[in-house]
C-alpha cells in the first residue's frame, strides 16, 4: 500500500532516473550519453548490494549532492510534460459541455440529430443522478474519500456515478 | 498638386483600404469562409505589396519624398494635431518590405495553423498589427506615431497569449506589456517635453525649432523608448519570453517589424540626435553592451526559438550601436535586410518544429538536411546571412556597420563588445545548423516529414530570396546621406570578416569536442551565467516587487502610526531627552575624579579664552 513516505529503494530509483535524464541533457550526442550513462550505471550497481541502511542512506546523500552541484540549468523537458513548450496549450479548447445549452437556435439547427439525441442523453443523467449520489455517500467513508478512483456502478441497470463528467470530458488533443 | 504626391497618398491609402477591407468583411453577421484567412487576407496583403511598389518606384526616379497632411483632427489655437502621413526614404522603403515578409509569414501562417479552430481571429489580429505597423512608420506626428506604438504593443500582447490556456504564455504576455509600458513613460516624458517646449508634434515643426535647445532630456526619454520596445540591455527580457506565442507571431512581430519600431523611431528622431552627444553615447554603449550580453546568453540555449530570439536581440544593440555612431540609414539597412533573414529563420524553425510534433529543443532534432533538404538549406543561407557572409543580404549593412565603427574615432571599447558579439553571432549560428541540421536524428521517428506542401515552401522561398538579393538591391538604389569612409588598413577592412572566420572555427571546433567522450559536461560557472541569461531575470523579476512590497508594508504598517508616535510625538520627546538627562545625571554622582576632571577642564578651556 502507497504511503507519504518513500522507501530507499524508491529514492535511490529516482535519483538514478533524474541523473540520467541531466546525463541525456548534457550530453547531446546519443553514443556519448550512451557511453556515460553506462557508466553511471555501473557506479549505482557497484554499491546495489549494500546492507548497511546507514552506510547506504550516506551514499544516497552523497549521491544527491552530486546530482544537484552537476545537474544541467536547463534539463531536457518532453513537450507536454509540466514546463514544456505545449504544456496546456490546447487548455483554451477544452471548452465545457454545458456550453452547448448557450447555443442559438439557429446554430443547434445545424446539428438537429446531434442535439435531438442530447436532450435524451440530459434525461436520462437527470434521472440518474440520485442514485448516482446515493451510491458515493453510501460507499465514502466519513472522514474522507481515500482516493480519486471512482467507484464503478454496483447495482444491474445502474450508471457509475460521476459517468456525465467522464463522457463528456475534452479531447486530450483538441486540435 | 504635383502628380507624384497625389500617386503617393493614393497607393498608401489603397493600401490602407486593402489591408482594413478583410477585417471590415468580418464584421458581417454571417460566419465567415472557411479559407477566409487563406484566400481573403493573405490574398490582400500581397496585393497591398504590390501596390507598395508604385510609391517604391516613384522614389527610385525622381527622389520624391512627400508629407501629405490630410485630416486637421484636434486643433487648438496652439496647438495642432492632424492626420499627416510622410513618405521619406525609411517609409517608402519599409512598407513594401514589411508586406512582403507579411505576405510570406500569413502564406506560412495558413499551414501552421490550419488546425486551429480560431484561426480566422488570429489573421485578423496579424492584420491589425500590420495596419498599426504601418500606421507608425508613416507617421509625421508624433501623436499618430504614438497610436502605431501602442497598437503594436497591444496586438503583441494578444498574439504572445493566443494559447491562453497555458500559465507560461500569460506570463509572457504580460511581461511584454510592462516592459513596453517602462518605455513608453520615456517616450510620452518626450512628448510632453517637445508639446511644451517646441510646441507641436509635427516632426518638422520640431527638427527646426529644437536646433536652439538642450534636447538630452527628451532624446534620453526617446532612447528609454527604445530600450523597452526594441529590447535593449535593461527592458530585454520580454523578447525570449515572447517566444511562447505561435511562431508565425514571432516572425512577423519579434524579429522583423514591432522590436524594430523602437530603433525607428530613432532614426525617424536622427535630426534632433544628431548633434547631441551624450545621448550618442548612450546609444553606442547601450547597443554595444545589449548585442554582446545577447549574444552570451545565446551560445547556450537550447530551444531553437530562444537562440533567433537572442539573435533578434543581438542585432537589435548592433542597430542601437549604428545609431551612436551617428549613421541613421546604415541602421535602416540593416533593419531591412535583418527583417528578410530573421523571418526566414523563424520559418524554417517552425517548419521543423510542426515536422517533429513540437519539439522545440536542438538536443533533439539532428539530420534534418536528409529529411527536409530545403528548409535546412535556407536555415543555412539565413544563418550566412546573419552572420554577414560576403555578398548575402546581412552582408552589406553588417560590414558596413563594422567598417563605420571601426573608422570612428569613438569608444574603443564599444568596438571590442561589438567584434565579440559579431564571433558570437557565427558560434551560435553554427551551432544551431550543426545540432539541427547536421548528424544524425535524435528523435522519434513517429510521422513521416515531408516539405510536399507548397504553403510552407513558397514563403520560405520568397524570403530567401529576398535574403539573397535584398542587400544588394538596397544599396545600389539608395544614395548615402553620408559619406562612408573609403580607404582605412586591410585589416580594419577585413575586421568583420576576420572576426566571423574565427568565431566560425573556434565553434567547430567545439561542436566537434561535443562528439568526443572527453567529459559529459563543461566547466559550470561560464555555461551557467549564459544558459541562465545572466540571471538578469532571476534577480530583476523577483528584486523588484519586492522592494515594492516591503515599501508598501513599511508604509501600511510602520509609517503612520511610528511616524506619529514615536518619530514626531510622544516618545520622540522621551528619546530626545534622555541622553541629555543620563549624561547630567551621571556627572553629579559624587564622584571626585569627576570633579577634579571637569575643574580642569573648564579651568584650561578658561585659559584658553584668556590667552586668546
Amino acid at each position: 500500500m502507497a504511503s507519504a513516505y518513500l522507501t530507499h529503494q524508491q529514492k535511490v530509483l529516482r535519483l538514478y532516473k533524474k541523473s540520467l535524464r541531466h546525463l541525456e541533457s548534457w550530453c547531446i550526442f546519443r553514443d556519448k550519453y550512451r557511453f556515460y550513462a553506462c557508466l553511471l550505471r555501473a557506479r549505482f550497481d557497484e554499491n546495489k548490494t549494500e546492507k548497511d541502511m546507514v552506510k547506504a542512506t550516506m551514499m544516497l546523500k552523497a549521491g544527491e549532492e552530486e546530482f544537484w552541484t552537476n545537474q544541467h540549468p536547463q534539463p531536457y523537458i518532453f513537450p507536454d510534460s509540466p514546463g514544456g513548450t505545449s504544456y496546456e496549450r490546447y487548455e483554451c479548447y477544452k471548452v465545457p459541455e454545458w456550453v452547448l445549452d448557450h447555443w442559438h437556435p439557429s446554430e443547434k439547427a445545424m446539428y438537429p440529430d446531434y442535439f435531438s439525441k442530447r436532450e435524451q442523453w440530459k434525461k436520462l443523467r437527470n434521472q440518474s443522478w440520485e442514485k448516482e449520489v446515493a451510491q458515493l455517500e453510501a460507499e465514502t467513508p466519513a472522514v474522507g474519500p481515500k482516493s480519486e478512483a471512482l467507484p464503478p456502478a454496483r447495482k444491474e441497470g445502474d450508471l457509475p456515478p460521476l459517468w456525465w463528467q467522464f463522457v463528456t470530458r475534452p479531447r486530450e488533443r483538441p486540435t | 498638386m504635383h502628380l507624384t504626391s497625389t500617386m503617393m497618398t493614393t497607393s498608401l491609402i489603397l493600401i490602407f483600404l486593402l489591408l482594413m477591407s478583410p477585417i471590415l468583411s468580418s464584421f458581417s453577421p454571417t460566419p465567415l469562409p472557411l479559407n477566409w484567412a487563406l484566400t481573403q487576407v493573405k490574398t490582400a496583403v500581397k496585393w497591398a505589396f504590390f501596390t507598395s511598389i508604385l510609391p517604391l518606384c516613384l522614389f527610385l526616379n525622381e527622389g520624391t519624398e512627400t508629407i501629405i497632411t490630410s485630416w486637421t483632427w484636434m486643433n487648438t489655437h496652439t496647438f495642432d494635431i492632424n492626420i499627416s502621413l510622410k513618405f521619406d526614404i525609411y517609409s517608402i522603403i519599409f512598407t513594401p518590405v514589411a508586406l512582403y515578409v507579411t505576405w510570406s509569414i500569413l502564406e506560412f501562417a495558413s499551414w501552421y495553423m490550419h488546425a486551429d479552430p480560431n484561426m480566422n481571429r488570429f489573421f485578423k489580429y496579424l492584420l491589425i498589427f500590420l495596419i498599426a505597423m504601418i500606421i507608425l512608420v508613416t507617421a509625421n506626428n508624433m501623436f499618430q506615431l504614438f497610436i502605431g506604438w501602442e497598437g503594436v504593443g497591444i496586438m503583441s500582447f494578444l498574439l504572445i497569449g493566443w494559447w491562453y490556456g497555458r500559465a507560461d504564455a500569460n506570463t509572457a504576455a504580460l511581461q511584454a506589456v510592462v516592459y513596453n509600458r517602462v518605455g513608453d513613460i520615456g517616450l510620452i516624458f518626450a512628448m510632453a517635453w517637445i508639446a511644451t517646449s517646441l510646441n507641436s508634434w509635427e516632426m518638422q515643426q520640431m527638427f527646426t525649432l529644437s536646433k536652439d535647445f538642450d534636447l538630452t532630456y527628451p532624446l534620453i526619454g526617446l532612447i528609454i523608448a527604445a530600450t523597452g520596445k526594441s529590447a535593449q540591455f535593461g527592458l530585454h527580457p520580454w523578447l525570449p519570453s515572447a517566444m511562447e506565442g505561435p511562431t508565425p507571431v514571432s516572425a512577423l512581430l519579434h524579429s522583423s517589424t514591432m522590436v524594430v519600431a523602437g530603433i525607428f523611431l530613432l532614426i525617424r528622431m536622427s535630426p534632433m540626435l544628431e548633434n547631441n552627444q551624450t545621448a550618442l553615447t548612450i546609444c553606442l554603449c547601450l547597443g554595444a553592451l545589449t548585442t554582446l550580453f545577447t549574444a552570451t546568453c545565446a551560445l547556450t540555449q537550447n530551444d531553437i526559438k530562444k537562440i533567433v530570439a537572442f539573435s533578434t536581440s543581438s542585432q537589435l544593440g548592433l542597430m542601437m550601436v549604428t545609431i551612436g555612431l551617428n549613421q541613421p540609414q546604415l541602421a535602416f539597412l540593416h533593419i531591412c535586410t535583418h527583417a528578410f533573414f530573421k523571418a526566414m529563420l523563424f520559418l524554417c524553425s517552425g517548419s521543423i518544429i510542426h515536422s517533429l510534433n513540437d519539439e522545440q529543443d536542438i538536443r533533439k532534432m539532428g539530420g534534418m538536411h536528409h529529411l527536409t533538404p530545403f528548409t535546412s538549406s535556407c536555415l543555412t543561407i539565413g544563418s550566412l546571412a546573419l552572420t554577414g557572409t560576403p555578398f548575402l543580404a546581412g552582408f552589406f549593412s553588417k560590414d558596413a556597420i563594422i567598417e563605420a565603427l571601426n573608422t570612428s574615432y569613438l569608444n574603443a571599447w564599444a568596438l571590442f563588445l561589438t567584434l565579440l558579439a559579431t564571433s558570437f553571432t557565427a558560434i551560435y549560428s553554427l551551432r544551431v545548423v550543426f545540432f539541427v541540421s547536421m548528424g544524425h536524428p535524435r528523435f522519434n521517428p513517429l510521422s513521416p516529414i515531408n516539405e510536399n506542401n507548397s504553403t510552407v515552401i513558397n514563403p520560405i522561398k520568397r524570403l530567401a530570396w529576398g535574403s539573397i538579393i535584398a542587400g544588394l538591391l538596397i544599396t545600389s538604389n539608395i544614395t548615402p546621406l553620408k559619406t562612408p569612409v573609403m580607404s582605412m588598413p586591410f585589416l580594419l577592412k577585413v575586421a568583420a570578416l576576420m572576426v566571423t572566420i574565427i568565431g566560425l572555427l573556434t565553434a567547430l571546433e567545439l561542436a566537434s569536442l561535443t562528439n568526443k567522450q572527453y567529459k559529459p559536461m563543461p566547466n559550470l560557472s561560464p555555461h551557467h551565467f549564459s544558459n541562465m541569461l545572466g540571471f538578469f531575470p532571476m534577480v530583476i523579476h523577483r528584486l523588484i516587487p519586492k522592494l515594492n512590497l516591503i515599501l508598501g508594508q513599511t508604509i501600511a504598517s510602520q509609517t503612520v502610526d511610528q511616524t506619529w508616535l514615536e518619530k514626531m510625538g510622544p516618545k520622540a520627546t522621551a528619546t530626545l531627552n534622555l541622553p541629555l538627562i543620563t549624561t547630567t545625571n551621571n556627572i553629579q554622582q559624587g564622584m571626585i575624579k569627576t570633579y577634579l576632571s571637569l575643574f580642569f577642564f573648564t579651568f584650561g578651556l578658561a585659559l584658553l579664552l584668556l590667552l586668546y
